[in-house]
């Protein structure tokens, strides 16, 4: 067994006064009165009255010692005895979900189950070891079964919340996988909110204790957010904002909505109320002209509660590229075939620039990078540029690194990816072909698979992606069907929208931005806080750890800025009201949640009284006293 | 304040006012005295003997029984006051207790000795002290405050030896005016059932202070008796406050029981409160 708080026992030194207070007579005021001797038969009749005997002094004095000695060693905070027995093992599982972020008076959830968490690495006995796992998205291990207090004290640190979702069972389950020679009275605490919708099996090979954390706070949250440009007589930069919030607590109460751009400029706000359950769908309109760049600014969503409360502030922001980015510059390349050139001209919001890889080659390199979609027709370069482009009718055997193979004339259309996104509302059912060539490589993704194998392909790499079309549209009826048209139009729309995402993939909030880079150079990224992160690139991507913030988030690399945007509108997550119903994987029945127990929290309090009270008994006693 | 203070005797005179309104008529010294004498009163008969007056022979009675009788006659004598005043160190803490006893003493003395009646002061603590004898009339009033205002507290209580001792002055029976606190140890009762035993009349005047009785709560104190020398420890809290209350209760029933089931006069006098009530109470019941 060992004191968590041995400093307590510095209680003890109360022993002195205590006998000094029985050494030391009582200072009493010297009166003489006439005759003492009712006072002595009042004195007597009180001693008569007490319904138990006195207790001598001295074993007065020895149980009141006895009684401090206990209330020291119990503020000394034993532990041990009642956790998990000597040598066993403890698994600390902790749900670092976005909902852990909810804080409820005046502390987060997530900081409740670190100190929990750290609380049991203090009560660990000896032989004992504790593992630490993070249950976000992906479990994570933060520290493997060890006794090293500092080993688990550095991994409590690291502890933070993540992004929406927490994958209890996987995170249990790999736990009960490290557990799983333990020692008897091994267990798996899971330190959750349970803000989860649904059942959750749990590993039932080793005792699992769920303990929920938090209550039902009340919380606001947006949660979904989309731009989109409706242009106007006289305003071609108009846009509609399209907001959606929601109410999770019972009851009903205002919020205040208010957009503005990245840059702090005022667009509009608008004050509701919210009910329980309903979310509520709000459309500010405003004019967003793109920058100098031809860029758009990305507009910057906030929910505030009036006069209310919110618990969780992670969901209170949302962000998404304003329709201006929609302006996508195109660089057409080589001798694109005709039906290609007018689907891109045709649509509106491309800035169609036609040019040649000699011209590009010949650019100066102090020249602004070309920042849009580059089509290759014919021809390409032997790297792809950053960014997306398409290859349309490749010649030679290779393609940015894909192998391409011989012409085949007419081939058979097997089948194509309904599920990508450049293929929605595309069909292939009628289309015949003329030559394609076959694309002979593993590291892409087949969109359209012919009988002589993938002849439209992407191509994905850490900077951009790359769709090559390996045939020539004008060599069969494709051209000439409504699918070549919405075809491009996906291409022309993914490309924007990636363009607008800022150059980053999407990622869930608190997941780490994965910054595409020329070669194995540093990245700096700046949080929407202002704070800076840096990472070296590996392979060509930067893997950048960020906190889970909302806002976007701007990566400096090489010369230029790309974004990432990361925001929660996951109304699951935003539902903080705990919901979970946990059981047994093995159908053995549920597993009742508890709230975490303070016990050891009380046990100071409870003895601070017992001293408080003893004090005041050896006060009365000694000093003020029964009649003697 | 001193007996002989020139207030203090316009009270005594006072007083004597009120005593003779309330008693009006009574003769100065007409008190039937338990022994048969001379006076107009008859008595009784008894046989004649040789030697006795031949002046008080009841010839009528001769005439009807042919024998020699005397008639005898109730005798009326001066009454004896004896003043037995407590001078023991109890009646001294606090010093207000004595002076009260005192004043008593001089009132009921004053009222005797302008009513003709005789008066001795003995004054007593653990032994009778310095006995003032029996003096009789109003010019005898300042010995006798002189002799009260002499005194002085000392000594423990022995109401019993004092009673012994007064008794073994063979002293004619009469009023025997206790004025005393009674916080004697060996009791009261003893001494005063002596005294009635030899045909005296104990009166009893008790002498107490307001602290005595009710004392205010508060304090760790070091009491001390201030006869004994007793020492005991208190802390004036409510519950030692309260069991000295129904202490003093009891105490204080249990004397004037006493003296109710002797038919005797118990007089309770505070030393804040003024002594002439006590004294007019006994004149009235007496």
């Amino acid at each position: 067994m060992s004191l968590l708080s041995p400093w307590s026992l510095a209680w003890l030194g109360l022993l002195v006064p205590l006998v000094l207070l029985y050494v030391l007579k009582r200072r009493r005021t010297r009166k003489v009165i006439g005759s003492t001797l009712l006072w002595e038969a009042a004195l007597r009749d009180l001693r008569a009255e007490r319904p138990w005997q006195r207790l001598r002094p001295h074993l007065s004095l020895l149980l009141q010692a006895l009684v401090l000695v206990a209330g020291a060693i119990a503020l000394a905070r034993p532990a041990g005895a009642g956790q998990i027995p000597a040598g066993a093992r403890l698994a600390v599982v902790v749900d670092a979900s976005s909902s852990m972020a909810a804080v409820e008076d005046g502390e987060s959830r997530m900081d409740r189950a670190r100190a929990l968490a750290r609380s049991y690495a203090r009560d660990l006995p000896s032989g004992g070891a504790m593992m630490l796992v993070a249950a976000g998205a992906e479990p994570e291990v933060l520290a493997a079964p060890t006794a090293d207090r500092v080993r688990l004290e550095s991994a409590l640190d690291r502890l933070d919340v993540g992004g929406p979702g927490a994958d209890l069972e996987a995170a249990v389950a790999l736990a009960a996988e490290r557990l799983r020679d333990a020692p008897d009275g091994s267990r798996i605490v899971v330190l959750t909110d349970a803000a989860i919708t649904g059942t959750i099996p749990l590993a039932a090979s080793v005792p699992v204790e769920v303990s929920r954390i938090g209550g039902a706070a009340v919380n606001h949250a947006v949660i979904a957010l989309d731009v989109r440009a409706r242009p106007a007589e006289g305003a071609a930069d108009r846009a509609d904002v399209f907001v959606r919030v929601a109410r999770y607590g019972e009851g009903s109460g205002d919020v205040r909505i208010r957009a503005v751009t990245e840059g702090g400029a005022e667009l509009g706000a608008r004050r509701v109320t919210l009910e329980d359950g309903a979310p509520l769908g709000v459309v500010i309109t405003a004019d967003l002209p793109p920058d100098a760049a031809a860029r758009g600014s990305f507009v910057r969503v906030s929910v505030e509660p009036v006069g209310g409360e919110d618990a969780l502030a992670l969901d209170d922001v949302a962000v998404a590229p304003s329709p201006a980015a929609r302006r996508l510059p195109v660089f057409l390349v080589g001798d694109a075939p005709g039906a290609v050139r007018r689907v891109l001209a045709a649509d509106r919001e491309v800035e169609l620039y036609e040019t040649s890889l000699s011209r590009l080659a010949a650019r100066d390199d102090d020249a602004p990078v070309l920042d849009g979609l580059f089509v290759y027709c014919g021809e390409a370069p032997d790297d792809a540029p950053p960014g997306d482009s398409v290859v349309v009718a490749p010649g030679g055997d290779a393609v940015f690194g894909v192998a391409l193979g011989a012409p085949v004339e007419r081939p058979t259309i097997v089948s194509w990816e309904e599920a990508d996104a450049r293929m929605r509302f595309v069909r292939f059912g009628d289309v015949h072909l003329g030559a394609a060539r076959p694309i002979a490589s593993a590291s892409v993704q087949p969109l359209l698979t012919t009988d002589a194998g993938p002849v439209i392909a992407s191509l994905a790499r850490p900077d951009g992606e790359t769709t090559i079309v390996a045939l020539d549209p004008a060599d069969g009826d494709w051209a000439t069907r409504p699918g070549f048209v919405v075809f491009f139009r996906n291409l022309l729309e993914r490309a924007r929208h990636r363009r607008a995402a800022g150059g980053i993939g999407e990622g869930a909030l608190g997941a780490p931005l994965r910054v595409p880079v020329r070669g194995d150079g540093a990245v700096v990224v700046r949080t929407p806080s202002g704070a800076t992160r840096r990472a070296t690139a590996r392979g060509g991507v930067a893997v950048v750890a960020v906190p889970a913030e909302p806002g976007v988030f701007v990566a400096e690399v090489d010369d230029r800025e790309l974004y990432a945007l990361r925001h929660l509108t996951d109304a699951e997550e935003s539902d903080l009201r705990p919901r979970a119903v946990f059981a047994r994987s093995d159908g053995g029945g549920g597993v009742a949640t508890v709230e975490p127990v303070e016990h050891r929290e009380s046990w100071p309090w409870l003895a601070a009284i017992l001293l408080a009270l003893l004090a005041i008994e050896v006060l009365w006693g000694t000093r003020r006293g029964a009649p003697a | 304040m001193s007996l002989l203070d020139p207030a203090f005797l316009r009270r005594l005179s006072q007083l004597r006012l009120l005593a003779r309104r309330r008693f009006a008529g009574a003769s100065a010294g007409a008190r039937r005295s338990t022994r048969r004498g001379s006076s107009a009163e008859f008595a009784d008969h008894r046989p004649y003997y040789p030697g006795d007056d031949v002046r008080r022979i009841d010839w009528n009675a001769y005439a009807r029984l042919e024998e020699l009788v005397l008639r005898l006659f109730v005798a009326e004598e001066d009454l004896s006051l004896y003043l037995l005043v407590d001078t023991s160190a109890s009646l001294g803490e606090p010093a207000a207790k004595l002076d009260t006893a005192k004043r008593v003493a001089a009132g009921l003395g004053y009222v005797a000795l302008t009513g003709s009646d005789r008066v001795s002061v003995w004054p007593f603590a653990d032994s009778m002290g310095a006995v003032m004898a029996p003096i009789r009339g109003r010019k005898r009033v300042g010995s006798m405050l002189r002799a009260l205002d002499a005194l002085e507290a000392g000594g423990a209580t022995d109401l019993s030896r004092a009673v012994d001792q007064l008794l073994a002055r063979r002293v004619r029976p009469g009023l025997v005016a206790v004025v005393s606190d009674f916080m004697d140890p060996r009791g009261y009762a003893r001494p005063l059932d002596r005294l009635i035993s030899e045909r005296h009349e104990p009166v009893l005047f008790h002498v107490v202070h307001p602290e005595e009785l009710d004392p205010t709560p508060g304090g760790d104190f070091l009491l001390v008796d201030a006869e004994r020398g007793t020492e005991v420890e208190v802390s004036l809290d409510g519950r030692a406050v309260r069991a000295y209350r129904r202490r003093v209760a009891a105490f204080l029933d249990e004397l004037s029981g006493y003296a109710k089931k002797r038919g005797l006069f118990y007089g309770r006098v505070a030393t804040d409160a003024d002594f002439e009530d006590a004294l007019l109470r006994y004149l009235r019941a007496a």
